[in-house]
């Protein structure tokens, strides 16, 4: 016991330390524009991170690495923007302040509440019901229409519909036995996984579309029975990429940009190519904070925020940012293998998957590896929703780290 | 259960190998591609910073302040103090219209940052700079400033070299335009239709005409292919096509030497047909034709016929330096060298040395072969061929008293428009000091007339001014 007090106590201190030159750092960068409420803003952050922290491992008797994980990253996040613009830096704060409390809320309702895995079919109203909401309310946004407006508050469904989703293929797959009885049960899955991928390319959000995808492959890939069934998904969502790659300018425009950006750099290519400037001229070791100038990027606190980082803080601070990632991922499945009970082993794999993928799609997007579509990186871009939903998963992936009942029926 | 776990953990590979090649990527992309990346003048960044940074100043090989940089406010700001004189060889530097010739080519020496970023940044940490390095030039100032006087309302280029160094000693093209004054007059700089941005000396090709026939000559000499006594008639007929002397009277029973000195057309048809296409492009690749030429700004590769499918009237063409063949000013300076330097063509250039901001020479250039384009007894051969040209033939206008000069006329047919007018030629002779390549563009007069006494002109000045 006392070993593993001390062992903990190491990583948050010195995530303490980071976060203290940081933002040490930030005040230099704002000298002449400091305030007292910068100041509080910015000391209340390091203390609640601290704090949370501190609880966290006092109550819970599973991982404690994940959330110190994602502390770090919400920590580099925070600060980035906090640079790039001190109103969004502001907001982010309470942005994460809220997801914390939200994520000890979902960690005690989650724990609390039996039956998790028996709502298959709630989950999947509650995500085609929010689609609609989404079709029939949303607003275009860069093209792609993902937010919605509720008195004044707006957010983007489909964050929540990727929590949905897991819970519902984790329920789905826990009671793959009884679903198997009936005629179509085999196929239930499958059929609503397809819509939902239909109703994300009618919102035109590719980025979505691909985490849909790959979470689904993967979870169906350790689960189903079926393994024809495996195959042929492959098959089917690979043709329907090549099919909307020829039929949807769109979806051509996204490849083109990546094979040549340089090509379309005063249209198309202008946010990947100022990406680019901004990560080549970061070098190793960065610019600095406050001396690169990330705020040529378009839309740099969000989508590029990784850019921001590299050029600022060196790609050797990005590759960082990418093996934090690795460790959550790891982290997570680690927490699935030893869970023994089934539901929650596949909702932490979902997480973890869902983690790992969206980051993986961002980075690669803005680094000019893989064809940009803009999602958010979880933790670290600046928003609202993408925020929270993401401390309600690593809630979920908190409760699923630890011992729990065995459901049995 | 064991199979779940096998699955789970392959997938877990699979994300962490995406993962793992992100880094790499990265990696990747930091190392090879970056550099270029930033140095695109699309990067707004570059200006903010090279703006922070005292560039380097531009001297010539005497030391002559040809550019340099001053505080303008908070930033630097760019001088030329020779006006057009310098358009084509050190450029230009804008924030809004970008970079040119040795302020692009040199922009990181310039700026003393270095090619790799990750050096660059080690090197910061260490030594943080404010200051660039200074280019010093192979070019002499009084002879740039005269050449292009000699040269005045023409259009065309010039290059003056030193033949066994290749040293550059005056490269002029013509028209050119003022990079001071670059931002007023930029709209009629795009649109002037005689193109002042183009570096003819580098980037114009144009039809060798009978400077080429030297070339010819080589390949005749050691394949041992010439005609010891052709019968001229002023005209040859090749597959019916008549190929004409430029007076259109025949020389008589002329030789190789002969044939040379009054530019016999026939006779160098005649003998690029016997030679053949293979042997004659085996002698101009060694002369660069057709190869790229390494240079401190980029050289337009000059073109010759390659083996192969091409007619006889075309290879005749070709021997007297009409039809497919394209060369550079720069190139015809180089052949002349080559024959000056005992068939030695040597790498030419244009950035005798670097020197830090303390004053220390950080780069110099070595003197680098690029070309063993004949054998000292066919280059020497030539020359003296060369000699007899200046002193008998086409060339008298490029006479020396006391000094032997070599030299070969040229006036390329040109379809476009009036004639070109060609010199290539060296002095003193025996003891190479200078290679020259002039060429007058559309001057619809013959190469002796107008390009022979420019060259002379300049031949003289070189070597009554420049020492080493």
């Amino acid at each position: 016991m006392l070993n593993r007090g001390v062992n903990y106590k190491i990583p948050r201190n010195l995530l303490f330390l980071f976060e203290s030159i940081a933002l040490f750092l930030m005040f230099m960068y704002y000298r002449n524009a400091l305030d007292r409420s910068t100041i509080i803003y910015g000391l209340s952050l390091i203390f609640i991170i601290y704090i949370s922290n501190l609880i966290l491992s006092k109550i819970v008797s599973g991982d404690n690495y994940i959330f110190l994980i994602v502390t770090m990253l919400a920590s580099i996040g925070i600060i980035m923007i906090y640079r790039i613009n001190y109103e969004q830096g502001f907001k982010q704060i309470i942005w994460i302040s809220l997801g914390i409390v939200l994520f000890f809320a979902t960690y005690f309702i989650v724990k609390r509440i039996k039956g998790w895995e028996k709502l298959f079919l709630y989950y999947c109203l509650a995500s085609v019901f929010l689609f609609l909401a989404t079709l029939l309310l949303g607003r275009r946004f860069k093209g792609a229409i993902n937010w919605i407006s509720i008195g004044g508050i707006s957010f983007q469904p489909t964050e929540i519909i990727k929590i949905l989703a897991i819970l519902m293929i984790a329920s789905y797959y826990t009671n793959y036995d009884r679903f198997k009885e009936k005629k179509w049960g085999r196929y239930y899955l499958i059929g609503i996984m397809y819509l939902f991928v239909f109703f994300l390319f009618l919102q035109r959000d590719l980025g979505s579309v691909l985490i849909f995808c790959s979470l689904f492959l993967a979870l169906q890939y350790i689960y189903d029975e079926n393994r024809k069934l495996v195959l042929a998904n492959i098959v089917v969502l690979m043709f329907s990429g090549l099919l909307g790659y020829v039929i949807f300018p769109h979806v051509r425009i996204r490849f083109e940009t990546w094979i040549n950006p340089w090509e379309y750099i005063d249209t198309i290519g202008y946010q990947i190519t100022q990406s680019l400037f901004a990560i080549s001229e970061g070098g190793f070791f960065g610019t600095g904070l406050g001396l690169g100038h990330p705020d040529f990027i378009p839309e740099v606190s969000k989508d590029f925020i990784f850019s921001a980082i590299c050029e600022e803080m060196g790609i050797l601070t990005g590759i960082g940012v990418i093996m934090l990632f690795m460790i959550l991922v790891y982290r997570g499945f680690k927490i699935s293998i030893n869970q023994r009970n089934k539901f929650f082993r596949i909702v932490a794999l979902g997480i973890s998957i869902l983690f790992g993928i969206q980051s993986f799609i961002i980075f690669g997007g803005v680094i000019n590896m893989i064809p940009l579509t803009g999602i958010t990186i979880p933790f670290v871009s600046y928003g609202g929703s993408s925020m929270l939903s993401s401390f309600i998963a690593l809630g979920i992936l908190q409760v699923a780290s630890e011992e729990l009942d065995i459901e049995e029926d | 259960m064991e199979k779940e776990i096998k699955r789970i953990i392959t997938v877990l590979a699979g994300i962490c190998i995406l993962f793992v090649s992100l880094v790499v990527y990265l990696t990747y992309f930091q190392i090879f591609k970056a550099d270029k990346v930033k140095n695109s003048s699309y990067n707004k960044r570059l200006w903010i910073n090279e703006e922070k940074i005292l560039r380097g100043s531009i001297i010539d090989r005497n030391g002559k302040i040809l550019a340099y940089s001053e505080l303008n406010g908070e930033t630097y700001a760019r001088v030329y103090n020779y006006g057009s004189l310098y358009s084509h060889i050190i450029g230009y530097s804008y924030r809004d219209y970008g970079k040119s010739n040795l302020e692009l080519y040199y922009n990181n020496v310039l700026l003393n940052t270095s090619e790799s970023a990750a050096l660059n940044e080690l090197k910061n940490l260490v030594e943080p700079n404010s200051e660039g390095n200074t280019l010093k030039l192979t070019i002499d100032h009084h002879l740039q400033e005269y050449s292009r006087n000699q040269m005045k309302g023409k259009k065309g280029a010039i290059v003056a070299m030193n033949p066994s160094t290749g040293e550059i000693y005056a490269m002029v093209s013509l028209p050119d335009f003022n990079p001071s004054t670059l931002r007023e007059d930029w709209g009629n700089i795009v649109e002037d239709e005689n193109s002042p941005l183009l570096n003819r000396a580098i980037s114009g090709l144009y039809q060798p005409g009978s400077t080429f026939k030297v070339v010819t000559a080589i390949s005749a000499l050691e394949n041992n292919m010439y005609m010891e006594d052709y019968e001229c008639t002023g005209t040859a007929v090749v597959d019916g096509y008549p190929l004409k002397d430029y007076d259109g009277k025949g020389h008589g029973t002329v030789n190789l030497n002969e044939a040379l000195i009054y530019s016999c057309n026939p006779y160098f048809a005649e003998t690029g047909i016997k030679l053949g296409i293979d042997r004659l492009s085996e002698t101009a690749e060694k002369f660069l034709l057709n190869r790229e030429i390494p240079f401190d700004l980029p050289v337009k590769k000059s073109l010759f016929p390659k083996k192969g499918n091409i007619g006889k009237t075309d290879v005749a063409a070709a021997s007297i330096g009409q039809g497919k063949v394209l060369v550079t000013p720069l190139n015809m300076a180089l052949i002349a060298s080559g024959i000056a330097n005992k068939g030695d063509i040597m790498k030419p250039v244009l950035v005798k040395e670097v020197i830090s901001k303390d004053g220390k020479v950080i780069d110099s250039f070595k003197a680098e072969m690029i070309s063993r384009a004949t054998d000292i007894f066919t280059a020497n051969e030539l020359k003296n061929m060369m000699v007899d040209v200046v002193n008998k033939g086409t060339g008298k206008n490029a006479r020396i008293s006391n000094i032997r000069v070599a030299g070969k006329t040229g006036t390329a047919e040109n379809p476009s428009g009036n004639d070109h007018a060609w010199f290539i030629g060296f002095a003193p002779a025996d003891d190479p000091k200078i290679a020259i390549a002039v060429i007058l563009e559309e001057e619809g007069s013959t190469g002796g007339q107008k390009a022979a006494p420019i060259a002379r002109n300049i031949m003289l000045e070189a070597l009554n001014t420049i020492n080493n």
